[in-house]
This record gives structure tokens, sequence and C-alpha cells, in this order.
């Protein structure tokens, strides 16, 4: 069990990747599949740094934890940003995604990403604080 | 690992070579580059990605700018993608909108 507080910023990106690669490594996880998880919470970390905390002119940290249950790896992100559930974010639809760049909206990607890029994904909000919980299969 | 953009203009192509991971933190520095080249006026763009390790959606969105700000007419050319990355271009269609390579020219 991994657990740590890493400031919300963007700059800490590559910290939490780090923290989340390691895990995977520890686990045996192939590459293919930390790529994916590492991607995921990328994305989700990203939101709650931009749209969470900078926007409303806040600031706070994102306490990372993972840990490993007997058939999956489990990330958690939480935060004290605005609430915000990522599954209520439109996300594109096959007719968006095949537009001609020039004709794209520039939102949604990094969820769509997210969401696709998991085995199960989960929203919480516990005493004020967002959870947001990756899980990759083992198997 | 760290990123970096570098632009070379060879005749009417824009040249940018991306290393690294290609996060939201360093996503300007791509944005940038393509800024620098749209001020030269290219009729192509191409993108080497070989040793580009990680890029996430804001990597993504500086490829519809650099549409957007290019004009369609500007084809765009990804070369050399690895697997993840590739993946990432399949998966949100923009291996649709872009010519992907394994080398180039």
């Amino acid at each position: 069990m991994v657990r740590q507080s890493i400031p919300a910023n963007l700059s800490a990106l590559s910290d939490i990747r780090r923290l989340v690669h390691q895990a995977c490594q520890k686990v045996g996880l192939g590459e293919t599949a930390t790529y994916r998880l590492i991607l995921a919470v990328d994305e989700i970390a990203t939101n709650i740094i931009t749209h969470g905390y900078e926007e409303q002119g806040l600031t706070g940290d994102i306490v990372v934890s993972i840990e490993q249950t007997d058939r999956d790896l489990i990330v958690t992100l939480e935060d004290t940003g605005v609430a915000y559930d990522p599954r209520t974010r439109g996300i594109p639809t096959a007719e968006d995604l095949g537009k001609p760049l020039e004709d794209r909206e520039i939102g949604g990607l990094g969820i769509f990403l997210a969401l696709q890029d998991v085995d199960h994904f989960d929203y919480q909000r516990r005493d004020n604080v967002n959870c947001n919980i990756f899980g990759i299969n083992l198997a | 690992m760290a990123f970096s953009a570098h632009l070379e203009m060879i005749d009417s192509e824009a040249r940018i070579t991306l290393d690294g991971e290609l996060d939201a933190a360093v996503a300007r520095q791509f944005r940038q580059a393509i800024e620098d080249a749209a001020q030269q006026k290219p009729k192509k763009l191409v993108l080497f990605m070989s040793n580009l390790n990680f890029m996430a959606s804001a990597g993504l969105r500086v490829l519809v700018f650099a549409k957007q700000h290019m004009g369609s007419e500007v084809a765009v050319y990804v070369i050399g993608a690895t697997g993840p990355v590739l993946n990432t271009l399949q998966m949100s269609g923009f291996h649709q909108a872009v010519y992907v390579q394994e080398s180039y020219p």
C-alpha cells in the first residue's frame, strides 16, 4: 500500500506517473496495461489540478493511494477541489472522433482516454473529498 | 523524462522532433513550436515522435490547434510513433486525420 500527498500543480504530474509506474513494476503488470493506467491517472489528475483547483482559485494536494487486491491494482486520487464526477462529462461520440482535426472540439478527450484505458473506474464524494478510483486487472 | 520540441524548417516543411513525456505541464512548449512554425507558413508539418515516450490528451489538443492554426491545406505527418502513443492516436481517431508513417520521407 502506497499513500502519498502531492502538491496539485501540473509540474507534479510526472511525480504521480512515477509513483504509479513503480507500483505497476512491483506487481509485474505488463507494459501496455501499465501505460494505460498511467495515462488514465495522468488525465484525471490534470483535470483535478486545472479545473478542480486552479480555475477555482484554490490550492491543495492530490493524495495518491495505490493498493493491490487479489485481482486488481487500484489507484485512488483524492482531492479537495470543486466536486466533479468525470463520468458526467460528455465524451466524444464515434462521429466526433471521425471529424477532421480542424472541426474538432478541444475538450473531452482527456476523460475519454481515462475512462477507456482502465478496466474499472469509480467516483465517490466523501466528506467534501473527491475520490477518483481506477482499477486494472492483474490477470 | 524531460520534454523537448525542436523545430527545423526545411524548404516549405516544418519539422518538429518531440522527445520525452508530453503532458499538460509541457504542452505549451509544443504549442510554441507550432506557433513558430506557423509563422514560416509551411506547406507541410512533419512531427517526429519515435522518442516520445508518453503523450496525454494535452498533446492531442496541440495537434488540433496546429491544424486549426495552420489551416486544413497544411498536411500533418506523424512519423515513428511508438506503440502506446500510436494507440492513443488511434483511440482518439487522430490517425484518420493525419498521415501516420513509420519513417520519413
